[in-house]
C-alpha cells in the first residue's frame, strides 16, 4: 500500500472514535468554563496537553483550590500510562527515524492506541497511525471549541449523558475480540479483578497501570494466540 | 498567566511520558513472550480503564455506569459497529436521567 493509502485507511479506521472522543472533549468544554477558565485557556489546554482525562482532572482540582504543583504531579502520574501504551505503537514502527517517531508519539492516547493496536499488524506502519491521530486531536481541538460555544445551551440531560461514551467505545473495541478468543475474556476478567483489589491499595491512576502490566503478564500463560497455533 | 504556566507544565509531563517509548526502544525483541506481552497489553490496559472506573461514572447514580456498559457490552456483542455502541449507551443513560 502506498503512503497517502495507509494514511486514508488510518482516517477510515478511526472515524466511528469521533463519537467515543467528542462527548468527552465537550464535557471537559463544559467543566472547565464551569470551574473558570476562559475560552482561550480551555482550547489551548486541549491543544497542547490532549489527554482527557487529566485534562478533566485538572479542571476539577482548580475548582476545588488546588495549586499548580499538585494539579502538574498529578497529571504525570494520570499520564504515565502513556508510557506503556507508547512501547505497544512504538514497537511496531521501530523502523520510522526517530524525529518522525518524537512527532507521531504525541498522538499517542487511550483510543488511538486501542484503535492502532487492535488492528491487524499489517496495517501497524507511521503512515496509518498519522492518519487515525489526525482524527482523534482533530476531534479533539475541535469538540472542544464546540463543548466552549454550546456551554451555555446544553441541556443538562445530554451534558451528563456523556460521560458513559469513552467507557461504551472501549467496550466496544475489546468485546469482539473476547467473542473470538475465550482466553483473552478469562485476561479481561483477571485485569478487572486486579484492578479493583489495587485500587484498595494505591490511588487509582497507578492501580490502572498495575493491573495493565500484571494483568498482560498473567496472560503471556494462558493465553492462546491465533498465529501461534498456526505455527506451532 | 497562573492558567499559562500550569497548562505549559501539563503539556511537558505529558509529552515527557509520550517520548520516552521514542527515546529508549531501540531495537524490535525476538522473544516471543516480550511480544505476547505488548501484544496482550492493550486489552488489559482497556479493561484496566473501564473496569471499576464505570461505576463511577455518576457518583450520586452508579446504575448510570453500570447499565450503560451492560448496553455497550450486549451491543457489542452482537458485532455491532463503535458508532452504535457508543450511541446507544448514551441514548440508554439519557432515558435513565429523563425518567
Amino acid at each position: 500500500m502506498r503512503k497517502k493509502e495507509q494514511y486514508l485507511l488510518g482516517v477510515k479506521t478511526a472515524l466511528p472514535v469521533i463519537l467515543g472522543i467528542l462527548p468527552v472533549a465537550v464535557a471537559f468544554a463544559v467543566l472547565s468554563e464551569h470551574s473558570g477558565l476562559t475560552t482561550l485557556e480551555t482550547i489551548l489546554m486541549s491543544t497542547l496537553v490532549f489527554a482527557g482525562a487529566s485534562q478533566i482532572m485538572a479542571v476539577g482540582m482548580l475548582l476545588a483550590g488546588a495549586g499548580i504543583l499538585p494539579i502538574v504531579l498529578a497529571t504525570f502520574i494520570l499520564n504515565f500510562r502513556h508510557v506503556i501504551m507508547g512501547t505497544c505503537v512504538m514497537n511496531r514502527m521501530l523502523d520510522t527515524p526517530m524525529w518522525k517517531r518524537a512527532i507521531l508519539c504525541f498522538g499517542v492516547t487511550d483510543e488511538s492506541f486501542a484503535i492502532f493496536t487492535t488492528n491487524e499488524e499489517t496495517n501497524n506502519t507511521p503512515y496509518y497511525f498519522a492518519g487515525v491521530i489526525s482524527v482523534t486531536y482533530s476531534t479533539w481541538v475541535l469538540g472542544t471549541i464546540a463543548g466552549c460555544a454550546a456551554s451555555q445551551f446544553l441541556p443538562i440531560l445530554v451534558s451528563r449523558s456523556l460521560g458513559i461514551a469513552l467507557f461504551a467505545m472501549f467496550i466496544g473495541l475489546v468485546i469482539p475480540n473476547v467473542r473470538k478468543n475465550i482466553e483473552l475474556g478469562v485476561l479481561v476478567i483477571l485485569t478487572a479483578f486486579l484492578n479493583v483489589i489495587f485500587n484498595y491499595f494505591v490511588p487509582s491512576s497507578w492501580a490502572i497501570i498495575f493491573a495493565t502490566l500484571v494483568g498482560a503478564f498473567l496472560g503471556i500463560f494462558f493465553v492462546k494466540e491465533a498465529e501461534e497455533e498456526e505455527i506451532q | 498567566m497562573k492558567i499559562f504556566f500550569l497548562i505549559i507544565a501539563m503539556a511537558l509531563v505529558t509529552y515527557f511520558g509520550r517520548v520516552l517509548p521514542v527515546l529508549f526502544l531501540g531495537q524490535k525483541t525476538n522473544r516471543p513472550s516480550v511480544e505476547k506481552f505488548l501484544r496482550l497489553i492493550p486489552y488489559s490496559a482497556m479493561t484496566a480503564l473501564v473496569f471499576p472506573g464505570v461505576l463511577s461514572v455518576d457518583k450520586d447514580f452508579m446504575a448510570i455506569g453500570v447499565v450503560g456498559a451492560v448496553t455497550a457490552l450486549a451491543l457489542s456483542w452482537f458485532n455491532m459497529s463503535i458508532t452504535f455502541v457508543v450511541i446507544g449507551a448514551i441514548v440508554v443513560n439519557m432515558l435513565m436521567y429523563a425518567m
